[in-house]
């Protein structure tokens, strides 16, 4: 530090603060030296903190004073007070030069929010204060920005305020809604448990009855046979009997059993129609692609075009005009083996003929083939147009790019990825049934089975379904009588029917209670102000990319047709400030081989509408996404800007005298 | 980015887990020595199968010593043998010797015999030490023998040899002829024919070098300091073939093992107790293997008189094509041996202030919020940085001196607001010209026929990082001056005065290539195959490159251009380093062997990527790396693209402490650095240093290549284990070491066991050196311009010490007018003196600086004094207790002179009171 240049440096902040003084002061009339005086003071104190003036207070009296360092390791006194000289280890005897490397720099920045800037900033020939306090060795010349930058920066931050004012209202009533609606989940989950106790022993007692008509038809049977011969002659003529007594009987079961029918039917439907929803969704979701079933759908005509324009690509794009699939997947298997054949590292012996064959098959690439896959080692990007060709047509068969790619390896994975589509429809329910949801009617007067958003209150007045059924069983075996042989074989059809409809009922009832329970379990937030995010998801398109955040769920990256996971729902992180995505689809991660999953962080920022402004990827298949959302526009974080604001208007800058 | 993965390369890979990364290397790709017929031949002959005698031995106008080899006609002493057949023609032979104990062996073919072709000549574009020739040197003569035809340097006074070409008669030289009917030439290699129009045209010789204990030397080889035998007796695993000189771009190397990688210099060093140092060179661009003989290889071999007493290493070199163009450096001290080679090859060039300071890289930053983003937090955790790199993906499609207009739109004002900082940005320009019309690099390039040429004459069309790519002919100089002006600010669009360059790729890497590079029948400028200079293409690349750097300031800026591939001479252009290692302790370990080899064949700046190019580095190894980086030449972070994101304060606060302490103390040793620099641009002695090269006849330290010297002053040892206990350390020499770290002294000529802290590797300073250094922190170096300096003087046993200071603009050429201040410090006698060591009148051209001295540390004087004395201006200053280096906490304290504010640039005298 050159010192004729800091002496200059000083006096020019002296002047300004003579500036400053005159202009406000003045008016007191206050002595030429007591503004010096207050000067010594203000240079001493360069870049000390409001919090920090009582530590250098000591120093102020007299020159001679010491004080310790505030680390305690050594003393220094007023002269050695910023003199440009590293005492302290701990930079506590130069707050207002750059010569400790550990301290930090006060700016006042008044207009402006003030700042402690590192001491390496300090004189280093850039204003980092927008006050310009940090440069006063002359060198620069930094003009004071702050009632500027700081008007910008109120603007904004009013900006914020505002949005979290409307933010905590909409928040506050996401949580009352929330709290409703879960209060009415639970209840209808514990009415749900009781009906299905209920209905168990319905379905038991109906099971029982079964088996005993089965029984009695075996025994009957087997008289039957044994009786057969005897009894050929009269048998019309009972027969035709029979018949009569059976028609009065079965028309009274039937329109029993119509009224059961209509009842379960429509209200576990209803219901199993919001349960398979969810359901579908998260077995759709699982297997990587969007929410519903039709897409699944339209995949299958899709994809086949974009495999025509695959086909047509290649031949453009490809110098050596005509590769084929087959040549693509030899290509892969070249490689594998020349890298087994790099771990056997004796490529001459046992494996030596089969070696030859794949290094010719390899060795046979086109000049294009070789540079591509030498290249792909370093990028770990498909080496070949053809290998999206080969995936794209293989869409023809599949639904998703993911299964194909699979089954593109191991055509083992083809069978299985069907099977596991195949369970994902039974878990939830058959076709059929998927189909009948459309078309009903929902009986709005049975509101325990409406769908979450509903407000009404709960539980009906009125006899429940399930009253009715068990009311009509116990006709049904009221005016059915027991082990009466032969079986009144209507009875008997009327019997089944009762069980396999009652019991499917049972399993819907159950399928919804797991689904309930499954949506219940999850960290809704603190406030469950988190609730309403269950079962949305979060669009954002980026360029050709559209990403599809949903959280409780998955979130995922499309490109035209092609989906990748980017992860499924882990959990909240950071108090509820980042939602965590893990395990998505697996990267190629670079040379090392290994191979990890994608995995995507969403971070909530304060806004009135829930939308997705950014998603990024940092590092490799390690995606990043902002989500503005009203369920983080918490009332302190609205405290705390307003008491900033506060500050920031306090601070005028015709305060300054006041050091 | 945001590619999505790709399944069926997921499942392929799942396949290859179970081959350990150690695997990847694709060995079958390279060819060894068998599959390289002229290694194979020449391994396979005997020692004394040579019968070529010198003939007709004169003295040139010159002073040149010329002589004919030819082949000796057995005497028919009544065998039945018929006559050997003699079909070669006389070898024209010329021993030159230059000043400094350099002496020159020339054997070529004899012009006015008109052989069918002109053998490629590497030229030495360099007029360093070539003006006096003189046939004996100093101590030392060399010496014709006629038959056997062998060439040695002795000392002459006892005529102990030094190094000798032939002296185990496996000179070898296949002379060009016209091709016979029948004769097959092409050699094929995997899928790739080689025509070899021109047939055999090898040379092979053996070199000794007398009273070594280690050759060392030839890089580039991812392998010890000393060079371990590859034939004969006592050859480890994986050592069984010759050292290989050939540039290649390979994929995840090993991090021990003699294949070449991407740069050659056949450059070999000895050093031995009993003599000292010499060097032998081959000038030859063409690829070239290297035995090194264990010892007792020839055992048997009568027929070589060869003095057996002395204790000797034998090699044999192999190359394919060329001449013999060949130089002997006889030392005796190791930085003679530099000095000398440097001023054949050039002394390293004097790089920019900035370019010492540390480089961040990523492949890639991705879009210009990615690069505010980055510099930003740089700043808000208060790491310096100078350089921010981008990799090949900030261009338009790879296409070079271009921009991806989406990512990065406004490239001038991005650099700009990186500059307001004092920072600087590198961008990536490789030697592969993408194929496309509409490119304007490639249309004039292929309108002006400016492309290598495949053996049909037609531009050559090889596979690279924008697909199918030709090459730029960088061999022919006005196609360099072509390229040169690529890089001037109207050219380059989106370019500005901070921005420096990266040559990536110049091996050249040629993805769909033999060997993952260029055919050699291709053809370059003048018909020259490039079999003859494959060695020296991206050197050539790099020179042009450098050259345009230099053009666009009309010769005002000094150019930044780090290159991968390399040749002797690469020194005068700019950095190199490692290339791509992997995030292993393995590969941390051997950068130390490998960047001081490299010093040792004149190229001072290099460095390895901290933290491992492939893989993600755990951040105990990050760390390891930061501290160990932080004293490499070139000190650098690199990473995949694939890798995790690793920039510092990516791995928790206490990690992002230690990486901003280990690249603070870069800082804080920059006085130092730029001091060496400076020595290695004068006298060619490296920044880093093996220790032998300080303390040559410390045999302890001949095998050490795990510990180096930074300058004469700073021992640097790595940690290379994972969370490492304690480390062992040997400091050599008499004299004592003060811990970098708490000033403690340690007794030389001894290995002591330190415990491991995790704080920083351990790093010594040499007692009887004094350092300069700077203490303050700043954003970069930039910033530091007008800092004061702190000095360091750790006194010997006899309370002496002394060091030296360079000083200039940090950017300009003005420095060779002299415009540059250069201190050399002394003290003894309680005194310590500031001096002038420039040379009196050096130019009219002047630099000043106005920065001061704020503290001198005294290290080794007890009792601590109270004061002292300054003289001219006559001020007594304080002398107080202060730790060696600020850090928060108790540190132990040192005598530390307070505030003496003498100007670094004028003489003084400090008088301890």
């Amino acid at each position: 530090m050159n010192k004729k240049k800091k002496i200059g440096g000083l006096r020019r902040l002296f002047e300004i603060s003579i500036v400053i003084i005159i202009g406000c002061i003045c008016a007191i009339t206050r002595s030429a030296a007591a503004a010096a005086a207050k000067d010594d003071q203000f240079l001493l104190l360069l870049g000390v903190s409001p919090q920090d003036e009582d530590y250098y207070k000591g120093l102020l009296s007299s020159p001679s004073s010491t004080i310790k360092c505030k680390d305690g390791s050594f003393k220094f006194s007023t002269s050695q007070l910023n003199d440009d000289f590293c005492d302290c280890p701990d930079a506590s005897d130069e707050p207002g030069t750059s010569a400790c490397p550990n301290g930090k720099f006060y700016c006042k920045n008044a207009g402006h929010i003030p700042f402690s800037l590192y001491s390496s900033r300090v004189n280093d020939g850039i204003c980092d204060c927008c006050d310009g306090s940090d440069e006063y060795d002359g060198k620069v010349k930094c003009p004071n920005t702050c009632w500027e930058a700081g008007k910008v920066a109120r603007e904004r931050l009013k900006m914020k305020i505002a949005t979290y004012q409307q933010g905590v209202t909409v928040r506050n009533r996401l949580v009352e809604q929330a709290k409703l609606a879960i209060a009415k989940e639970e209840a209808e989950l514990s009415k749900l448990k009781n009906e299905e106790k209920i209905l168990k022993g319905l379905v038991e007692q109906l099971q029982e009855r079964k088996e005993q008509i089965e029984k009695a038809e075996e025994k009957e049977r087997l008289q039957k046979e044994k009786e057969d011969k005897e009894r050929k002659e009269t048998e019309e003529a009972n027969l035709k009997e029979k018949q009569n007594g059976e028609q009065v009987e079965s028309s009274e079961a039937d329109a029993l059993k119509n009224d059961i029918h209509d009842k379960i039917g429509e209200q576990v439907e209803s219901s199993e129609a919001d349960a398979l929803k969810n359901d579908m969704h998260d077995k759709i979701g699982l297997l990587g692609d969007s929410s519903s079933s039709q897409d699944v759908m339209e995949g299958h005509g899709d994809s086949e075009s974009e495999a025509q324009h695959g086909e047509f690509d290649v031949k453009e794009e490809s110098s050596i005009g005509d590769v084929k699939p087959l040549q693509e997947d030899s290509l892969l298997h070249a490689t594998e083996k020349e890298e087994q054949l790099t771990v056997d590292g004796q490529p001459g012996l046992d494996t030596g003929n089969q070696a030859e064959v794949e290094e010719d098959n390899s060795e046979s690439l086109s000049k294009e083939e070789l540079g591509r896959l030498v290249a792909s080692r370093w990028t770990g990007e498909k080496t070949e147009p053809q290998t999206q060709e080969v995936s794209s047509a293989k869409d023809k068969n599949h639904g998703t790019e993911e299964e194909d790619a699979y089954g593109e390896e191991y055509s083992g994975y083809d069978s299985e990825e069907d099977e596991h589509r195949y369970d994902n429809n039974d878990d939830g329910d058959n076709e059929d049934q998927m189909d009948d949801f459309g078309g009903e009617d929902h009986d709005d007067s049975s509101p325990s089975y409406k769908s979450e958003s509903d407000d009404e209150p709960d539980l009906p007045a009125e006899p429940s379904w399930l009253e009715k059924i068990q009311k009509s069983v116990r006709r049904i075996f009221q005016a059915v009588t027991f082990f009466q042989t032969p079986v009144d074989k209507s009875e008997a059809a009327r019997v089944r029917k009762e069980y396999d409809e009652s019991s499917a009922k049972l399993s819907k009832l159950q399928s919804r209670i797991s689904s309930l329970t499954h949506k219940l379990k999850h960290d809704f937030g603190r406030e469950k102000e988190f609730y309403s995010f269950y079962g949305q998801c979060f669009e954002n398109k980026q360029n050709k990319y559209v990403y599809k955040i949903c959280p409780f769920k998955q979130a995922s990256q499309v490109e035209g047709h092609s989906t990748t996971r980017l992860g499924s729902w882990e959990k909240f992180e950071d108090s509820y400030k980042v939602m965590q995505f893990l395990n998505g689809d697996k990267c190629w991660n670079g040379p090392d081989r290994s191979m990890k999953a994608s995995i995507l962080l969403v971070k909530l920022r304060c806004g009135l509408n829930n939308e997705v402004t950014d998603v990024d990827e940092p590092s490799r298949c390690e995606y990043l996404a902002l989500l503005s959302t009203p369920a983080v526009c918490v009332e302190e974080k609205l405290k705390e800007l307003q008491d900033k604001l506060d500050m920031m208007n306090k601070e005028q800058p015709t305060s300054h005298d006041e050091l | 980015m945001k590619e999505s993965p790709n399944l069926i390369f997921h499942v392929l890979f799942l396949l290859l887990l179970i081959s350990p990364s150690v695997f990847s290397w694709k060995k079958d790709e390279f060819r060894n020595c068998n599959q390289t017929p002229f290694c194979k031949r020449a391994r396979s002959r005997k020692p004394g199968a040579c019968n070529l005698i010198a003939t007709e031995v004169s003295i040139s106008d010159d002073g040149d010593l010329i002589a004919k080899l030819i082949t000796k006609i057995p005497e028919n002493n009544g065998s039945q043998d018929p006559p050997v057949e003699v079909d070669s023609q006389p070898l024209l032979l010329t021993i030159s010797v230059y000043q400094d104990g350099i002496l020159r062996l020339k054997i070529d073919e004899d012009q006015s015999l008109n052989p069918p072709k002109k053998r490629f000549e590497e030229k030495i574009d360099n007029d360093l030490g070539f003006s006096s020739v003189v046939y004996l040197d100093g101590d030392y003569e060399g010496v014709l023998r006629h038959d056997p035809f062998e060439v040695f340097v002795r000392e002459r006074g006892n005529g102990k040899r030094v190094l000798s070409i032939n002296s185990n008669g496996l000179f070898d030289f296949e002379q060009l002829r016209e091709k016979k009917e029948g004769d097959d030439w092409e050699e094929r290699f995997r899928s790739h024919t080689d025509t070899r129009p021109y047939g055999p045209q090898s040379i092979s010789f053996d070199v000794s070098f007398f009273g070594a204990d280690i050759v060392s030397g030839i890089p580039e080889h991812a392998t010890s300091l000393a060079l371990k035998p590859t034939s004969g007796p006592g050859v480890e695993d994986g050592f069984s073939e010759p050292y290989r000189l050939f540039n290649l771009d390979v994929f995840e190397y090993l991090h021990e093992s003699p294949f070449g990688l991407y740069g050659s210099i056949p450059f070999m060093f000895s050093h031995g107790k009993a003599r000292g140092s010499s060097g032998f060179f081959w000038l030859n661009a063409a690829e070239m293997q290297i035995d090194v003989f264990g010892t007792g290889w020839n055992a048997g071999q009568d027929k070589i008189m060869m003095p057996v007493d002395e204790k000797r290493i034998d090699t044999l070199w192999m190359s394919e094509a060329g001449v013999v163009d060949a130089f002997f450096f006889v030392g005796p001290g190791p930085k003679d041996v530099v000095r000398q080679y440097t001023s054949v090859t050039g002394r390293p060039a004097m790089p920019q202030l900035f370019a010492t300071a540390y480089h961040q890289c990523r492949w890639n930053y991705r879009d210009e919020e990615d690069v505010f983003g980055v510099d930003s937090k740089f700043d808000e955790h208060d790491i310096p940085y100078d350089v921010l790199w981008l990799d090949i993906e900030h261009t338009d499609g790879k296409r070079y001196f271009t921009w991806d207009k989406v990512l990065f739109p406004n490239p001038e004002e991005m650099q700009n607001k990186l500059a307001a900082k004092g920072r600087h940005m590198v961008t990536i320009v490789d030697p592969h010209i993408k194929r496309d019309d509409n490119y304007y690099i490639h249309k004039e390039a292929s309108d002006n026929g400016y492309y290598v040429k495949d053996a049909s004459n037609r531009d050559f069309d090889g596979w690279c990082w924008p697909g199918s790519s030709s090459y730029v002919d960088v061999v022919n100089p006005d196609i360099r001056s072509w390229w040169a002006d690529k890089f001037s600010y109207g050219n380059y669009v989106g370019s500005t005065p901070y921005l420096y360059i990266w040559n990536d790729m110049n091996e050249p890497s040629v993805f769909n290539g033999p060997e993952v590079t260029m055919p050699r029948d291709a053809l370059h400028f003048g018909g020259t195959e490039h079999r003859e200079l494959h060695n020296a293409y991206g050197y050539y690349f790099h020179m042009a490159t450098s050259n345009g750097l230099v053009k666009r300031e009309n010769g005002k800026d000094r150019p930044f251009v780090l290159s991968r591939a390399f040749f002797p001479g690469t020194q005068r252009y700019g950095a190199v380093w490692t290339g791509d290692n992997t995030a292993e302790w393995d590969h941390l370990r051997v950068s130390v062997p490998m960047l001081l080899t490299l010093g040792l064949t004149g190229i001072s700046f290099s460095g390895a990527d901290v933290g491992g190019f492939f893989g993600n580095p755990e951040p105990d190894l990050l760390v390891r790396w930061y501290q160990l980086g932080a004293y490499y030449p070139f000190f650098r972070a690199h990473a995949h693209q694939d890798t995790k994101r690793r920039e510092p304060w990516l791995f928790g606060e206490r990690n992002t402490q230690l990486i901003r302490e280990a690249i603070h103390t870069r800082y804080m040793f920059l006085p130092y650095f730029y001091t060496l620099f400076r020595e290695a641009n004068v006298t060619g002695t490296p920044v880093i240093r093996p220790l032998w090269m300080e303390f040559p006849a410390d045999e302890e330290t001949f095998s050490n290549d795990e510990a180096f010297m930074v300058g004469n002053g700073l021992l640097v040892q790595g940690v290379y284990t994972e969370r490492a206990k304690h480390v062992s350390v040997y400091l050599p020499g008499d004299q004592s070491w003060y811990d970098l770290r708490n000033g403690a002294t340690y007794k030389g000529g001894k290995r002591h066991k330190f415990e491991a802290l995790e704080d920083s590797v351990p790093a010594f300073q040499r007692a009887g050196t004094i350092i300069p250094r700077k203490d303050r922190f700043r954003r970069s170096s930039t910033q530091m311009d007008k800092d004061p300096y702190t000095l360091v003087i750790a006194l010997n046993s006899s309370k002496e010490a002394e060091g030296e200071l360079y000083i200039d603009d940090g950017k300009s050429f003005n420095f060779e007018n002299g415009a540059y201040i250069h201190r050399h410090f002394k003290f003894s006698n309680g005194k310590l003196t500031s001096s002038n060591a420039a040379p009196s009148g050096a130019g009219g051209n002047k630099f000043s600086t106005d920065c001061t001295v704020e503290r001198i540390i005294l290290l080794g004087l007890s009792p601590a004094p109270k004061s002292a004395f300054i003289e001219p201006s006559n001020q007594k200053v304080g002398i107080e207790m202060g730790p060696l280096t600020i850090r928060p906490g108790k540190n132990p304290s040192f005598a530390t002179i307070r505030k003496p504010n003498v100007r670094i640039a004028d003489n003084w005298t400090i008088k301890i009171l």
